[in-house]
């Protein structure tokens, strides 16, 4: 994740482990639309004459001997914190391009480095996030597309509660019903899923491109509309309602540490009640650093063809086209 | 294209390489078998999981027919034999190459001799080599590029067959450079105990001393050691960075070009085989091949860089171009497969420096580039144009490119001949589905995940069962960084 935000984070958890100094500067620093406070404090920071049991060496270079009869802070002219320069060997340079691993990035006695662990805290923040989050109302408007709920209530339930997140609410079984087109050809459903992250990055290329690649290939495509807080298996329930011969369902993937914004595409021909799994497929892994998104929604538009043309989905498929 | 339709199970291509060297030719047989490595989950990613040789011809003379003609003839005959004894048809053949290396490069007839064999020999694709790609060929067939990912070393590959040394200096799996001097076996042959012929960049080295060879000269004169001892000194030199005479006799071509210092040697070719196998009964020559394996050896200089055992010796070229030299593209394309196959398609690379901001600019500029440099008197040639650095694309910004694409090429008049584009990154088939979307009557092959630059030349093979196509590319430049 971003360099620059570690190294203000790792400046803000100095500054309060050096509680004892005063903040001389208030820097803001505009980052993901929140402020941060940024205390600077200046190199000379008395820590070394204090009687705490612990003492922090901020990578500082030699102090000269504290005058306490000086002035305090003549020199004050404060310095931004900066991490050591990483200059891994070619072969560890060679190995990282191999892998989104956090591979070679070294060692503080037996623990990893302070860089290190900020960015993992940092990545493991933006999962849970991904988890706890929602997808924009602008993004459904812009979609254009009308949301409906599972029997699921919040979050927690959600989590706890697959078997709620396969089914529809009442309301929602009534609103499919009574405004998406019965019969189409394929059927396109969004959900947040565990990753609201995923949908908010992804869907609107997968979409376009899906929908541009469908198009070339002259397949009719029902009302796509989004699903709050659903199940893959969900797709059973909406194929009993409205009859597609295939579903295309677009959501949001269990957040990793690599990335938070994953998100897969479940498709089934003629999902029903009581669809086995081996029926599925699935494309995973579509985020700006896996599939790209726009090449996801084209690749999508041919299977799809594919599943249509042998009436068949996951293992049947597989077993047809051999 | 019905990208992945039977992608699960593997499928087989057959791969012909065929080598004309200075003093000898060879070919080799192999079977590719192609598989989906992605996983089930994944976009299908088609790749060579696995070469197999299935023959290896015997190593013949190059026939000629006289000094500065190649034998044709012979040469076909001896292609057909070799298929006859493969049991196998050439019509089979769906890949491979046909090059011709060393001084037979020089011969008169030589481009004549390739693409008439590249016709007849089965419906492969055809790489001419100069020596830069015989020194990148030659390293990939003798292992060395291979080797070379399981150490951090940077290593020089030394193909010396009859005529020419082709240098070529690897790291990390990826070539950084190149150079090929006059050193070989056959520079200087002898017909009963004397000196039968000496060959010109030889004579041109000579012209320095005060009493130079002649043909008629006994076969154990000390100034032939003096003559090896030049060549390996000056092979020393190069290895070690320290050629700067860019006129120097044996230099064929630009001095070396790669900037890190060479920890291992590995050295294939004909005269390779003297050296690893101790035995020279491969190379029934009288020649100063054995003596100049010899002086490898025991150059002292030469002694000073880890010596690395090749797993091809003789046949490494023979080997690459066989095996080496086809890549597969990703397996989300968008191909119209009756515009296939394409051979010798130049590239005009399409940088887009990581910004749509400049994009009319940029590719009306490339596409007018690339039109006067390839057009033969006002004919439009087919090229592909490569986009690399291009940024991560919305679809919006896919959109505004096709646009820009088909305006440019359609303004030149090209419509009866097809798009071909090569995506650096993972976007073929969108940008493929948009520019059909746009305009469903032209011809378009847009592949992506295969590595060029302008100066290169393609082949696009075929449509596989799985999608995917087949490309060699020859490539005369590094794609190190």
């Amino acid at each position: 994740m971003n360099e620059e935000l570690v190294a203000k984070i790792t400046q803000l958890v100095m500054e309060k482990m050096n509680g004892n100094t005063e903040p001389q500067q208030v820097a803001e620093v505009q980052q993901n639309n929140s402020t941060l406070k940024i205390l600077e404090t200046p190199e000379t920071s008395p820590t070394d004459g204090s009687n705490t049991l612990i003492k922090l060496y901020n990578n500082a270079p030699s102090r000269e001997p504290i005058n306490y009869d000086a002035p305090a802070y003549t020199n004050t002219q404060a310095k931004p914190f900066q991490f050591e320069v990483d200059s891994p060997s070619e072969s560890v340079q060679a190995a990282r391009k191999n892998t989104p691993a956090r591979i070679g990035v070294g060692r503080a006695g037996t623990r990893p480095k302070t860089k290190t662990w900020l960015k993992f805290r940092l990545d493991h923040a933006a999962a849970v996030d991904a988890v706890y989050g929602e997808v924009s109302e602008e993004l459904l408007q812009k979609l254009n597309v009308a949301t409906v709920t599972t029997r699921v209530t919040d979050k927690e339930e959600y989590i706890t509660r697959p078997d709620l997140g396969r089914r529809l609410s009442d309301e929602s079984k009534e609103f499919i019903q009574a405004n998406c087109k019965s019969n189409p050809q394929v059927q396109i459903i969004i959900s947040n899923g565990l990753s609201a992250s995923a949908i908010e990055e992804n869907i609107m290329d997968v979409y376009l491109s899906l929908q541009q690649s469908l198009s070339n290939l002259n397949i009719e495509i029902g009302t796509t509309f989004y699903i709050d807080k659903g199940r893959v298996a969900l797709m059973d329930e909406i194929g009993e309602i409205l009859q597609p011969e295939v579903i295309v369902y677009l959501i949001g993937e269990r957040p990793g540490l690599v990335s938070a914004e994953s998100m897969s595409a479940y498709l089934c021909y003629k999902p029903r009640i009581g669809t086995v799994e081996a029926e599925r497929m699935v494309i995973s892994n579509i985020h700006k650093g896996g599939i790209p998104p726009l090449e996801a929604g084209a690749y999508l538009g041919t299977v799809v063809q594919r599943i249509l043309q042998h009436k068949a989905s996951g293992v049947a498929l597989v077993e047809k086209e051999s | 294209m019905n990208g992945g339709k039977g992608a699960l199970t593997t499928e087989e291509i057959l791969s012909a390489g065929i080598d004309i060297g200075t003093s000898t030719t060879k070919m080799v047989v192999s079977r590719f078998l192609l598989r989906n490595v992605a996983g089930l989950t994944h976009v299908p990613r088609i790749e060579i999981i696995e070469k197999k040789l299935v023959h290896q011809s015997p190593i013949i003379k190059t026939p000629f027919k006289s000094k500065d003609v190649i034998d044709m003839e012979k040469i076909e005959q001896f292609i057909f034999e070799q298929y006859q004894l493969a049991n196998i048809l050439p019509e089979n053949i769906s890949t491979g190459a046909i090059i011709i290396t060393g001084e037979s490069a020089t011969k008169h007839n030589a481009s004549e001799v390739v693409h008439t064999i590249s016709n007849s020999a089965g419906n492969f694709l055809v790489a001419t080599a100069g020596p830069d790609l015989e020194g990148i060929i030659a390293a990939k067939g003798s292992g060395t590029v291979q080797q070379s990912k399981q150490t951090g070393k940077v290593i020089a590959n030394i193909d010396i067959g009859g005529g020419t040394a082709n240098i070529a200096v690897v790291q990390f799996g990826e070539i950084i450079g190149t150079c090929t001097l006059h050193i070989g076996g056959r520079l200087i042959e002898f017909q009963n105990g004397v000196i039968h012929s000496i060959s010109p960049p030889l004579e041109r080295l000579m012209q320095r001393w005060d009493n130079p060879l002649k043909i008629g000269d006994a076969a154990n004169d000390p100034r032939i050691a003096k003559c090896i001892e030049e060549m390996v000194t000056l092979l020393a030199n190069v290895l070690s960075g320290q050629l700067q005479d860019e006129y120097h006799p044996l230099l064929l071509g630009h001095l070396p070009n790669w900037f890190k210092q060479v920890d291992a040697v590995v050295f294939s070719g004909g005269v390779a085989a003297c050296i690893y196998e101790d035995n020279c009964s491969m190379r029934q020559y009288d020649d100063i091949g054995e003596r100049l394996a010899k002086a490898l050896q025991q150059h002292d200089a030469l002694q000073s860089f880890l010596w690395i055992k090749p797993e091809e010796t003789a046949r490494a070229t023979v080997t690459g171009a066989g095996t080496q030299t086809t890549d597969i593209s990703g397996a989300t394309i968008q191909v119209d497969a009756q515009a296939l196959p394409l051979k010798n398609v130049p590239v005009f690379q399409c940088n887009m420096n990581a910004s749509m901001a400049d994009v009319h600019r940029i590719v009306a500029n490339a596409v007018a580039q690339a039109n006067t440099l390839f057009s033969v008197q006002e004919n439009p040639v087919p090229f592909a144009l490569y986009f690399s650095q291009l940024p991560y694309l919305s679809f919006q910004d896919v959109h505004e490119l096709c646009q820009v694409i088909l305006q440019q090429f359609t303004l030149n008049s090209r419509s009866n001949i097809p798009i071909i584009l090569i995506i650096q990154s993972d976007y073929a088939k969108v940008i493929g589905q948009t520019i059909q979307s746009i305009n469903n009557e032209i011809q378009i092959i847009c592949i992506d995940q295969i590595k060029v630059e302008t100066g290169d030349y393609i082949d696009i093979g075929e449509v596989l069962p799985s999608g995917v196509v087949p490309v060699v590319v020859k490539t005369l430049a590094f794609h190190s960084q």
